[in-house]
């Protein structure tokens, strides 16, 4: 156990240090520099080498990599050129803002998702389930934008509803002060959540409905709610779980859109933004977020595969 | 059955609820004595000070520091002109001696949100740190502001004389140079007595935007606004400063600068009425009948800018080719204004054909330019061109056949094959482009489109030496919001003087450097109309349709609105019906 955690915890770092890589020399070798992005058609050339030259861009590119590095090591993640605040910060105001909107849509999609699945499960095949199968894959076929701009015109213009804007202010506290306007951005992101998991369920509730222990049960006068609930529940449940975790980036990868759609104000706001004003300490700092949570994403289904399955922890056992 | 129903009448209830908390509100956010005006997308306010330093020169900005810091002198459009806005201006018109050589100014009877009365020290301490700290701030030009003042004497408490280095043009001294003085309150941000370290000092504050609104240096104000709040994530909002002392007061309580992601965002929250004063994305316009029947007005806002393509006369596969003129007239002959201004711009677009901004006000609009010296005719291209000795090749691109007729520098056998490099991410720039590239190649011309993030245009697109692999570039657009907004005098020092610091293709021409000269010196408005007439002809760069600043969206009951070419607002001018 400890062993196969310290692999994956190496594996980890491994793969945050190559998103870094790439990720800073794409932006770096992307040719012009931010320069006139950011200081714009009028600066004059002694002003675009001066902020090269504060930036470091006069350095080769391998020897900008380790500076960024090295203050990466040191917890600094740079400063953002137009917002005048270290990018650390900025992450900080916007993270739980982001969070507060992709958790809440992931408990949501995750609370209809699963008791859905088995319903539909339980009644494979009939005119219910054809009738909700068939929803879920043109909901699960429905792009995120697509779907949010849908709501908004069912829920903010034509029957208004809702706002069409997710609420604005600095705190999290700010945010929640106005559910309402939380619950068109909420629905969206939740939505795609909630369909996929649902099909994860459905499929993994039907294999353990054939399977032998349900049979016995049954053979045994077993109520058919007991079996459901107590026997196959929580064996269909390993594997959704797992894929939670590995559907983070997912989730995240959605709020960015949402967040643009309904001007919802986390880190898609920011990213959206420095990636208009050629941003590159925030876009960088987005994209390592990104990345660390995919890989924490993993590396915790990982973990609850371990803890659930007992087949994962019998090395050589069939899982 | 019942369970069901149950459980349908609580979804109901919550959906309520939920509605109820947060329900919309019409046309705006915050009361009713309230406007709020949406930003360009992902334009986010970073900057309070009224002394930019590059990088922090948005016209948002500029806005934001004009309501709460009154400038010496504003101009805006509001007259249906652009000219001088005495209202909104800390000084009485300029006295300039009948040398030129000196101006004496006098302050209007201003008083600071703390009471302290505004004198002409206030003025000199925004002058002595643009002296001390001038390569930092973002305007500076060498041998303009503050270089050609040469002496700043204090007459009393209300009055100032500046001594110029030379006779400059009153009109466009006023305009382009006093116009970027604002008076800043000495007693309350003096930090030292070396103008330097006031001038860092000032910009570390301007710096911490998460300070804002508790820093006590944004509370003294002299505008009709002072701050109310501003938002890390870019949201401001201005009330009515309660102190006041002009005749500019605000009639509004207050305005909110809203920030969104995308026009989308911003278009959705405008139909679902949660914006007074928004735009209108250009490929929305299609929806202007649902707009006003929702209670807004659809206007656009014609920029004080023109729009334009530069030619590279540096680069060194076809500069020269560029250097003739014929070329350029030909090239100029293939731009069909009215169809990209109607089709691809939905009709927001004003055809150009000079260097004077020709949507709005006609001071400086010579005939020649007004008349379209070289319109839409492939005929007159294709004769121009095989005049000249060029003759389409098997692929149908022209080659110079005859290099005695095709010009000085151009060898048998250059192809009219050019590179673009233009700005990506737009539909109606997109559109352009292939429109320009159809009909370059009816005429024999080939055009290869390189498009590119605007930083990245900006960046390739800019002066070089004909050495430099700097030059590879051989035409550049960053036109879709306009190439270049004007100053309220719109000469053309920066753009196509030589060696000007703008003139990215690197233009040379004797008579308009002379005509530059005069329109900034000479008292006489007749050099800016024989500048218009020269450059419409001699077409230093392509000229393209301007698009306007923004297709707007406006309340039906707000009044008091001009759409300002120099993108300025005015909103203590608004009020609501």
């Amino acid at each position: 156990m400890t062993r196969f955690l310290a692999r994956r915890l190496l594996l980890a770092l491994l793969v945050v240090f190559l998103v870094t890589v790439v990720t800073f020399v794409i932006l770096h070798l992307l040719p012009g520099g931010p320069a006139r992005g950011v200081l714009g058609v009028k600066a004059t050339p002694a002003q675009i080498d001066a902020f090269n030259k504060s930036q470091g861009f006069d350095q080769s590119i391998p020897v900008q990599y380790w500076d960024y590095l090295l203050r990466l090591l040191h917890g600094d993640l740079g400063s953002s050129y137009t917002l005048n605040t270290d990018v650390s910060t900025l992450l900080a105001e916007r993270l739980p803002k982001t969070l507060v909107l992709t958790a809440t849509s992931t408990i949501l999609g995750i609370l209809v998702a699963l008791p859905l699945g088995v319903w539909q499960a339980t009644r494979r095949g009939r005119a219910l389930d054809v009738v909700s199968t068939g929803l879920a894959f043109v909901l699960y076929a429905t792009p995120v934008f697509f779907l949010s701009l849908v709501l908004i015109i069912l829920f903010a213009q034509v029957w208004p509803i809702f706002p069409a804007q997710a609420a604005q202010g600095d705190t999290v506290a700010d945010l929640l002060s106005q559910p309402g306007s939380l619950v068109l951005p909420v629905i969206a992101g939740g939505a795609a959540t909630a369909v996929a998991y649902s099909r994860y369920m459905r499929s993994s509730t039907v294999d353990n409905l054939a399977e032998d222990y349900v049979r016995t049960a049954r053979a045994k006068g077993t109520p058919e709610r007991t079996i459901l609930w107590r026997h196959v529940w929580p064996n269909s449940l390993t594997s959704v779980v797992s894929l939670i975790g590995y559907s983070i980036p997912v989730v995240f990868g959605g709020s960015l859109v949402v967040e643009s759609m309904f001007n919802y104000p986390g880190v898609g706001l920011l990213f959206w933004t420095a990636a208009r004003n050629a941003d590159f300490p925030v876009l960088l700092g987005v994209v390592l977020v990104i990345a660390v949570t995919t890989v924490l994403g993993s590396l915790l289904a990982d973990v609850l595969q371990l803890l659930i399955d007992p087949r994962v922890r019998v090395p050589g056992a069939k899982s | 059955m019942r369970r069901r129903l149950g459980r349908l009448a609580a979804l109901m209830c919550c959906l309520a609820l939920a509605a109820c908390t947060g329900g919309q509100v019409r046309h705006g956010v915050g009361g009713p004595n309230t406007v709020s005006f949406a930003l360009p997308p992902s334009a986010a306010p970073n900057w309070i000070l009224p002394l930019p330093i590059p990088g922090y020169t948005a016209s948002y900005n500029g806005v934001i520091q004009s309501a709460l810091f009154l400038p010496l002198y504003a101009y805006d459009g509001s007259s249906g002109a652009v000219a001088l806005d005495d209202k909104a201006s800390a000084a009485d018109a300029p006295v300039y001696a009948p040398d030129g050589k000196s101006v004496t100014i006098t302050l209007k009877p201003l008083s600071w949100s703390d009471g302290t009365p505004l004198t002409s020290a206030d003025v000199q301490f925004w002058f002595d740190m643009v002296r001390a700290a001038k390569d930092e701030w973002a305007v500076y030009s060498k041998g303009l502001m503050p270089d050609d003042v040469t002496d700043f004497h204090v007459v009393d408490d209300h009055t100032f004389t500046l001594t110029l280095d030379k006779t400059y043009n009153p009109g466009w001294f006023t305009a382009n140079q006093l116009a970027l003085m604002a008076p800043l309150p000495k007693h309350a941000w003096s930090h030292d007595t070396d103008p330097r370290k006031n001038f860092d000092y000032l910009v570390s504050q301007a710096k911490n935007l998460g300070g804002y609104n508790s820093s006590p240096l944004w509370k003294v104000v002299d505008g009709p606004f002072e701050l109310q709040s501003f938002s890390p994530t870019g949201q401001v909002t201005l009330a009515k400063n309660p102190h006041y002392t002009g005749e500019d007061a605000a009639h509004l309580d207050k305005v909110t600068f809203l920030t969104f992601t995308s026009s989308a965002a911003e278009y959705n929250v405008l139909l679902a009425g949660g914006v007074d004063y928004g735009y209108v994305p250009t490929t929305n316009l299609g929806q202007k009948p649902k707009l006003e029947s929702l209670g807004y007005r659809i206007e656009p806002w014609n920029g004080w800018s023109i729009t334009y393509i530069p030619y590279n006369f540096n680069n060194p596969a076809l500069g020269n080719v560029f250097k003739q003129l014929y070329i350029r007239q030909a090239i100029q002959h293939t731009v069909d204004q009215q169809a990209i201004s109607q089709v691809i711009w939905r009709g927001t677009a004003t055809p150009g054909h000079g260097p004077v901004p020709q949507d709005n006000d006609p001071t400086f609009l010579s005939e020649s330019q007004k008349n379209d010296p070289y319109p839409f005719d492939l005929d007159a291209a294709k004769k121009l061109l095989g005049d000249h000795g060029w003759q389409p090749g098997a692929d149908g691109v022209r080659t110079c056949q005859e290099p005695k007729k095709c010009g000085q520098g151009i060898d048998k056998g250059t192809r009219l094959s050019m590179t673009l490099l233009t700005e990506s991410g737009s539909d109606e720039t997109d559109g352009t482009m292939q429109e320009l590239k159809s009909e370059l190649s009816k005429v024999g011309i080939e055009l290869r489109i390189n498009a590119q993030p605007l930083n990245t245009v900006l960046a390739n697109g800019s002066t070089c030496e004909p050495s430099s692999p700097a030059c590879a570039w051989q035409l550049s657009y960053f036109g879709t919001q306009g190439s270049w907004y004007f100053p309220a005098y719109p000469s053309g020092e920066q753009l196509f003087a030589t060696d000007a610091g703008v003139n990215f293709g690197n233009y040379r021409d004797k008579p308009t450097d002379d005509l530059i000269a005069a329109s900034t010196l000479s008292t006489s408005p007749q050099a800016m109309v024989d500048y218009s007439a020269r450059l419409a002809e001699q077409l230093p760069v392509i000229w393209m349709p301007n698009p306007p600043y923004q297709v707007s969206a406006i309340d039906t009951s707000l009044g008091g609105i001009t759409q300002d070419p120099l993108a300025g607002l005015q909103p203590q001018r608004w009020y609501r019906r």
